[in-house]
């Protein structure tokens, strides 16, 4: 069931409810008492309260809600609704973890079993920021620990989580099951060793991404003896070699796993033994897809018969250092596939074709653009069914040699239909393949474009790429994220606040003329959630165009524009449920590059509980 | 407007074409570049490019995307405060040497450098694929992506301002150490001059031996503090967070300060 459905079908259930026992107006006057007294202390002495029941049937009912947004919607009410929803709600999702303070979600809910938290926005993932700049786990953890004993999954994007912080969680929640770290940082090898030993019950653990430090603890060890629970298992992020035979004892005693995703580390061999200790697996990340350097025997171990007896694999990924001859083998599984990620792998348009020709089931690809338009192109005609495509640079610099272009996309777009989501690194492109794709893909929810040659035209035309992003925004009705790049004028952006109705998130690198850029986005745009930019020519005056809304996003970076620290001030005094924060790129305090009143970067967010306190020397929170 | 924009940039809007500009327009090539404002001498090439850009990652001002900012002069954008950014130097300092920008194309540290991971030396090697990049390219590549300007931080005591290096720029620790000299000499030399006469300029030397009056240290990605020279080149270059010069007198207590996460764990 779709979110939108799950969410409908709750809110059927509700509005039945509501039929039966209206709330509020029309009830009995004991209710009535109940809600003038603002205090809380019930006059009505008649038993049993009316006000009782209705909030033990509305605790039954909300039960089912899952949806966030329903549930937000259900909490504005009234209080008797608020209260009772905040009982009943076991997930939390925290897009921002400084939007509020550990203590006021420990005071609201009280029994929660799950909580998502994100930490630092996206640019931090390109040096952007500082480090040290904050985003860290330690005060949740505390908080948590001694609120919520039955805690059973974490899940953190780009959080500083140290040793310590795993430690506590480790030795706080006695049910915890579920681990999800990703784009992290802080901790390392022993961290996850604490995890492994002390949390009997755990089902996953997904590093992702995340920067794991080698303290040369042998982590796989660490689980416990016995049957495991687990079921997902991914640590294609570590850095470090791990105690093979005692993963592969992992996998023989856990007879529940289904996503395991090693590291490069793991050779071919100790795959295919892997393999055949857990023909269960549903994803595999397949590690380094290369042999052991010393020469095996006679006997070398049949990879296509351990995909083959792996007939559960919908998802593959890993081939960090794949070798070519070996590729073959997961040609059995090729057909059941849902979702491949080659995107460590140089794999050229004639290493792919055998490959893809098979893949009629995928829905997801990731590859590098060594593909070519040509392999592109055997993607789009084998591939129907694809919905999520992302082409990432085997050669990530400006002027580098660019295999992919508008004749690639171009293809996609005709040959995938279906199409949702698209991250795309070119060097080249062109209005016409970029308005094909808004043409022929209109369940585009993602359209990303990097064209790495920073303010590149169209390179047949010579024109902006102001048109292409036009008619993405304007035949693209659904969608939500955009990141653009190229040559753009004021115009681009003046379609994409007209027309990008539902847009949260949009991304923007060396774009724009003026001010009116930045204005007809924040003019516009209504949905507008996450803002990011960088080095484009947007000064105070488009700061100031947006004030009327920034209380109602998550954030909005600006680096490398042109803004004064007096604009800044401005806001920060306009608004002061909202936090404003300046800095440099430089991480220090003694540092010789002294800003005056020019701001490097502004990073803004609302918050319920004002600035942070735990903010480093080189970030000014005006 | 439009036409403005596609026969403007060609003089001042530096950043489109990168390297390429003055390629694509093989006519006007030899009369633009006699145009070209340099820090240089004129009439350059490929080589004096790279001997002003190091020259400029060594004076560089508060921004790396500097170059950017001449673009947004071009446009009209003012903002009056900042004087401190001078953008004559720095439009030439893009016309002739693009700089790395930090952060693009924006793709994670961990899916950069793939052309230096064994992989694709073999696929480079090997016959069955076509089309590939050339495997005359792939030592060329393997330097090139690497050199996309390693700044670090590097502070000297008794002076106040810290500098930048590009660690790329160098290949072994006698360059970086002569950088580091070049670097800090004249500052040192200012610093010490409170008589008001002249101050004499003296070479920084035994920066790794110990012998110097000032030793080469530095803090690596986790945290501790560690001198110069003991590890091979390319293996401090993958470690090296930032740079200090101290006074070699200072060193056994320089590098205790500050016991790291590791050490911890070892007591």
């Amino acid at each position: 069931m779709t979110e939108e459905d799950s969410s409908a079908k709750m809110s059927e259930d509700v509005e039945r409810y509501l039929k039966l026992n209206p709330p509020c107006s029309s009830s009995s006057s004991s209710s009535a008492v109940a809600f003038a007294n603002k205090s809380g202390t019930f006059k009505s002495s008649s038993p049993p309260c009316p006000e009782h029941v209705l909030e033990n049937v509305l605790e039954s009912v909300l039960q089912f809600l899952t949806s966030r947004c329903d549930r937000n919607a259900v909490s504005l009410v009234c209080k008797s609704w608020y209260r009772v929803e905040a009982q009943t709600r076991f997930e939390v999702f925290i897009g921002n973890c400084y939007s509020l303070s550990p203590a006021r979600l420990t005071h609201r809910f009280k029994g929660l079993r799950s909580i998502v938290l994100k930490g630092k926005p996206r640019f931090a993932d390109f040096n952007l920021m500082p480090p040290n700049w904050g985003a860290q786990f330690a005060p949740w953890v505390v908080a948590t620990a001694k609120a919520y004993p039955w805690l059973e999954k974490v899940h953190l994007k780009r959080m500083f989580v140290t040793d310590d912080d795993l430690a506590l969680l480790a030795d706080s929640f006695p049910g915890f099951k579920e681990l999800t770290l990703v784009c992290c940082e802080g901790f390392g090898t022993s961290g996850i060793a604490v995890v492994a030993n002390k949390c009997r019950q755990l089902k996953v653990l997904d590093l992702v991404e995340s920067e794991v430090t080698d303290d040369e603890v042998d982590w796989i060890s660490c689980f416990p003896e016995g049957e495991s629970p687990l079921e997902s298992l991914s640590f294609d992020c570590v850095e470090s070699p791990i105690n093979f035979n005692a993963l592969e004892g992992l996998v023989v005693r856990s007879p529940f796993l289904k996503k395991l995703r090693t590291n490069r580390f793991v050779s071919l061999e100790e795959l295919h033994r892997l393999m055949v200790r857990a023909p269960q697996l549903t994803s595999l990340g397949t590690g380094s897809f290369s042999p052991d350097n010393a020469p095996q025997g006679e006997q070398l171990p049949d990879y296509a018969a351990a995909f083959l007896a792996c007939k559960s694999i919908v998802c593959l990924s890993g081939f960090r250092e794949f070798r070519p001859e070996y590729l073959l083998a997961i040609s059995p599984v090729c057909a059941n596939l849902t979702s491949l990620n080659f995107s460590y792998a140089n794999i050229s348009p004639h290493m792919l074709n055998p490959i893809i020709r098979n893949c009629h089931n995928i829905r997801v690809f990731w590859a590098l653009d060594s593909i070519r338009d040509e392999g592109l192109q055997a993607v789009a005609a084998t591939c129907k069914e694809l919905r999520e495509l992302r082409i990432f640079p085997f050669d990530p610099r400006e002027d580098s040699e660019g295999p992919v272009s508008g004749v690639g996309l171009q293809a996609i777009s005709e040959g995938c239909r279906k199409l949702e989501s698209i991250l795309y690194f070119c060097q080249r492109m062109t209005n016409e393949a970029v308005t094909a794709m808004s043409e022929n893909c209109p369940q585009l929810t993602v359209f990303r474009l990097c064209i790495m040659g920073r303010h590149r035209p169209d390179h047949v035309t010579g024109k902006p790429m102001d048109d292409g992003f036009g008619a993405i925004v304007k035949n693209c009705k659904k969608l939500t994220r955009l990141a653009v790049s190229g040559l753009l004028t004021d115009e681009a952006f003046s379609y994409i606040g007209e027309y990008g109705k539902l847009i949260r998130t949009l991304s923007v690198a060396f774009a724009g003329n003026s001010d009116k850029a930045l204005r007809y986005v924040l003019e516009g745009c209504p949905k507008l959630q996450k803002l990011e930019i960088r080095d484009s020519p947007f000064g105070d005056a488009g700061l100031r165009s947006g004030m009327h809304r920034y209380c109602n996003m998550r954030f909005v970076w600006l680096s490398s524009c042109v803004l004064s620290l007096g604009g800044c001030r401005d806001v920060a005094q306009a608004l002061p449920n909202v936090v404003v924060e300046v800095f440099g790129s430089d991480g220090d305090d003694d540092d010789d590059t002294v800003t005056g009143d020019y701001v490097e970067t502004l990073y803004l967010y609302r918050s319920l509980d004002g600035p942070r306190k735990d903010a480093p020397k080189f970030v000014t929170i005006l | 407007m439009e036409g403005n924009r596609e026969m403007g940039p060609k003089l001042l809007d530096l950043i489109p074409q990168g390297r390429k500009w003055y390629q694509e327009d093989k006519n006007n090539t030899d009369q633009e570049k006699k145009l070209e404002l340099r820090l240089g001498p004129p009439g350059g090439d490929e080589e004096d490019h790279s001997a002003i850009k190091k020259k400029n990652t060594e004076t560089r001002n508060i921004k790396k995307e500097s170059e950017d900012k001449s673009f947004h002069c071009f446009n009209g954008n003012h903002f009056s405060s900042s004087n401190k950014t001078t953008y004559v130097p720095h439009i030439s300092h893009k016309r002739t040497a693009p700089g790395p920008v930090v952060g693009w194309p924006p793709v994670r540290s961990f899916r950069k450098n793939l052309a230096s991971t064994s992989s694709s030396k073999l696929c480079n090697d090997s016959s069955l694929h076509e089309g590939q990049i050339n495997k005359s390219d792939d030592g060329e590549k393997k330097v090139e992506t690497k050199k996309e300007g390693m700044f670090v931080k590097i502070n000297m005591d008794g002076v106040p301002i810290g500098r930048k290096v590009d660690l790329n720029a160098y290949n072994s620790y006698e360059q970086l150490s002569f950088a580091v000299d070049k670097l800090f000499r004249g500052l040192l030399a200012a610093q010490r001059d409170t008589s008001g006469g002249e101050g004499e300029e003296k070479p920084i030397i035994g920066l790794l031996d110990g012998k110097g009056e000032f030793t080469l240290t530095y803090e690596d990605n986790e945290g501790d503090k560690m001198l110069v020279g003991d590890v091979p080149w390319q293996m401090f270059v993958s470690s090296v967070k930032r740079l200090r010069v101290i006074k070699s007198s200072e060193i056994s207590s320089a590098l205790t300060f500050g016991c790291s996460k590791q050490e911890r764990m070892k007591h």
